[in-house]
């Protein structure tokens, strides 16, 4: 299991335009990716819906996992898109 | 789905920000008018986010619309918005969730895309003017429940 702890630097939070560059990538994978609290459950990253509901906001750390070939790239990719300030 | 403001319906592909045609499909809507307007629930159900900005409802079978007031109103320190409900609130099609001063924009768009989380595709049933409470769209089926974690 691939992990990876990434902070929510968008000022927005995962929402709106970030939500929906992540869920767009996250699409991508082949495998189940999930993203969540430390605290909490975690929901899959490829549902906006579920995302959108999890509402993380600016600074928060959030926790991403995946399985499977090809899962290290695929967390990179998204904790790029959790760690990228607003354009 | 119907409209949270009166205003002009404008095709998605028409909203200065293509990232919101990646949230699913629908319409967007520029409000009519000038200084303080209300947006109203577009379908009942619990009010699964509610940011200054934006708001999303989920409704009882699990499809969610998302209403985003204004482009690039996310990072506007004051942007005008009153929220008069709170998240996880149940609401009826038709009732206020936000009110907002459009002369806070600050020089953006007021364009309020509104949006069928993960739908593929809606069927418009508005052009023009619309009124709130004018039907926007209808969905074209329901997504599958078990997506929505």
């Amino acid at each position: 299991m691939a992990e990876r702890h990434v902070k929510v630097e968008s000022v927005v939070g995962l929402h709106s335009r970030p939500a929906a560059e992540f869920v767009k990538t996250a699409a991508k994978a082949p495998m189940d990716v999930s993203i969540g609290r430390f605290t909490g459950e975690s929901v899959n990253a490829k549902s906006i819906l579920a995302v959108l509901a999890l509402d993380a906001r600016h600074g928060e750390q959030l926790r991403l996992r995946a399985e499977g070939d090809g899962a290290e790239e695929i967390l990179d990719a998204l904790a790029k898109v959790i760690a990228e300030p607003d354009a | 789905m119907y409209a949270p403001l009166a205003g002009s319906v404008i095709p998605l592909a028409e909203v200065p920000d293509p990232a919101f045609g990646l949230l699913g499909a629908g319409v967007a809507v520029e409000p009519a008018g000038q200084g303080e307007v209300t947006a109203r629930a577009p379908i009942s159900g619990t009010l699964l986010t509610l940011r200054s900005h934006a708001f999303a409802i989920l409704d009882d079978q699990g499809r969610a619309v998302l209403v985003h007031l204004g482009i690039d109103t996310a990072g506007l320190r004051d942007g005008g918005f009153t929220r008069l409900r709170a998240k996880g609130d149940r609401i009826r099609v038709g009732e206020p969730v936000t009110r907002w001063n459009l002369t806070a924009l600050a020089g953006r768009s007021p364009l309020c895309p509104v949006i069928a989380l993960e739908a593929p595709e809606v069927t418009r049933t508005a052009a023009g003017t619309v009124q709130v409470g004018d039907r926007l769209f209808v969905w074209n089926n329901s997504p599958s429940k078990e997506d929505h974690g």
